[in-house]
């Protein structure tokens, strides 16, 4: 995948004991790597497409990500397409929800205060310090070295989608064209594989995608968008300190 | 909030907005002062007794006065002239498993010309019904400096995590 994963632990744990569930993260990580990037020749995902393998050979994980790439197509008009680029790539989920359940693993192995952040998906658990909900800031869409939001956080996620670092890179399925209109998109949710999804449909949409992100707000999902031309919008839940 | 009809008829359930589109598209026989237009349907199949008149031209339809102010219950008084009498009609409450919808219906030159719902906003239905107000607001784009733990950006290359505000965390945090 080429994404860079920062992890940090808040845990009062020996060094060893995280050293060890930092180690698991990576693990996970790479295990996703090897079934689901398009890159690696003998993927579970590429001998899917090549048809090498059937539905029914697919792993457990390969089935889920198909599944929940199917319902996002669905939920968001298309705009969330597996198919997008042509071949199948389900990326654009795999990010988000690889990161979910490598949260969930830390928790499961007793982390209770940590955030991880792969490429700019971020999901946060607990507290950074007894008392202090974890602070993340929303890259500023021009200056690479400022903010635009900061926002708060315990239990959460963050996903911002943008075409300022790696070009364009998300399509519009409807014009069949690099998406236009909005520079970035940032989700804020429970859960960070739908948050990740919803952020590149958004951006996908162009500014239409403004109104379709105000209504994922009574699903729990606020967010933070800028448009090609400077504007920001945000929604009234967004949690932001400014 | 505003819709055309044909794209009303897909949102609202009961048969009320079905039946003005139908009305819509025949004009209907003249009629002696007719019914009020039951916009919630009782019932709904039953409640349209012209909505299945055949599309002929009403010549007086172009002679219809301007209706009395809009804004009652149910139609004006009695029609002189065939088709709908211009206005604004209101139906009674609809109910819908989402909560209680009450339609109008603008009525010019025979046609209808807009069609709109009102949705509840409490409760349950406010969940159901996203209120219009939970739309994205305008905001001032600023650039700040700020102490934060992690910054959320779009995917970086290898190369610009370097040179990102996250890589000086990752570094600081040590």
């Amino acid at each position: 995948m080429g994404t860079v994963v920062s992890i940090e632990l808040a845990d009062d744990r020996p060094d060893t004991v995280l050293a060890g569930m930092v180690a698991d993260v990576c693990a996970w990580l790479h295990e996703v790597d090897e079934r689901f990037s398009t890159y690696k020749e003998t993927s579970e995902v590429n001998r899917f497409q090549r048809r090498e393998l059937t539905v029914d050979e697919l792993s457990a994980d390969m089935r889920h990500v198909l599944d929940a790439c199917a319902d996002l197509w669905r939920a968001t008009g298309g705009y969330f397409d597996a198919y997008a680029s042509g071949p199948l790539d389900p990326s654009g989920y795999v990010k988000g929800w690889s990161v979910e359940v490598a949260s969930a693993r830390l928790a499961a192995a007793g982390s209770t205060r940590h955030y991880i952040n792969a490429g700019g998906d971020i999901r946060t658990r607990g507290v950074s310090a007894p008392g202090e909900p974890w602070r993340v800031g929303i890259r500023h869409p021009w200056e690479a070295d400022k903010l635009s939001w900061v926002l708060t956080l315990t239990d959460g996620a963050v996903a911002t989608s943008g075409c300022y670092e790696r070009g364009d890179h998300v399509w519009n399925p409807r014009t069949g064209k690099p998406a236009t209109g909005l520079r970035s998109v940032t989700v804020v949710g429970p859960d960070l594989a739908l948050a990740d999804a919803y952020a590149t449909a958004g951006l996908a949409m162009g500014e239409a995608g403004i109104a379709w992100l105000g209504q994922r707000v009574s699903e729990g999902y606020q967010s933070a968008v800028v448009t090609d031309d400077g504007r920001a919008f945000s929604s009234a839940g967004l949690p932001a300190t400014v | 909030m505003r819709r055309s009809t044909a794209a009303a008829v897909g949102t609202l359930t009961g048969a009320a907005l079905i039946i003005g589109v139908r009305l819509s598209v025949s004009a209907p026989e003249p009629v002696a002062a007719p019914p009020p237009v039951d916009l919630a349907g009782s019932g709904g199949a039953d409640a349209s007794a012209p909505a299945k008149k055949p599309a002929a031209k009403t010549p007086d339809a172009e002679k219809t006065e301007e209706a009395p102010p809009p804004d009652d219950e149910g139609g004006e008084a009695a029609a002189d002239e065939s088709g709908l009498k211009d206005g604004t009609y209101r139906g009674s409450e609809a109910k819908n498993p989402y909560g209680t919808i009450r339609v109008s219906i603008k009525v010019t030159g025979g046609k209808i010309v807009a069609a709109d719902a009102t949705y509840p906003i409490t409760n349950d239905s406010a969940i159901i019904n996203p209120p219009a107000i939970a739309q994205l607001k305008q905001a001032t784009l600023t650039a700040q400096s700020a102490d934060v733990d992690a910054v959320s950006g779009a995917t970086f290359t290898s190369a610009s995590y370097v040179k990102s505000l996250q890589a000086a965390l990752d570094q600081a945090g040590g």
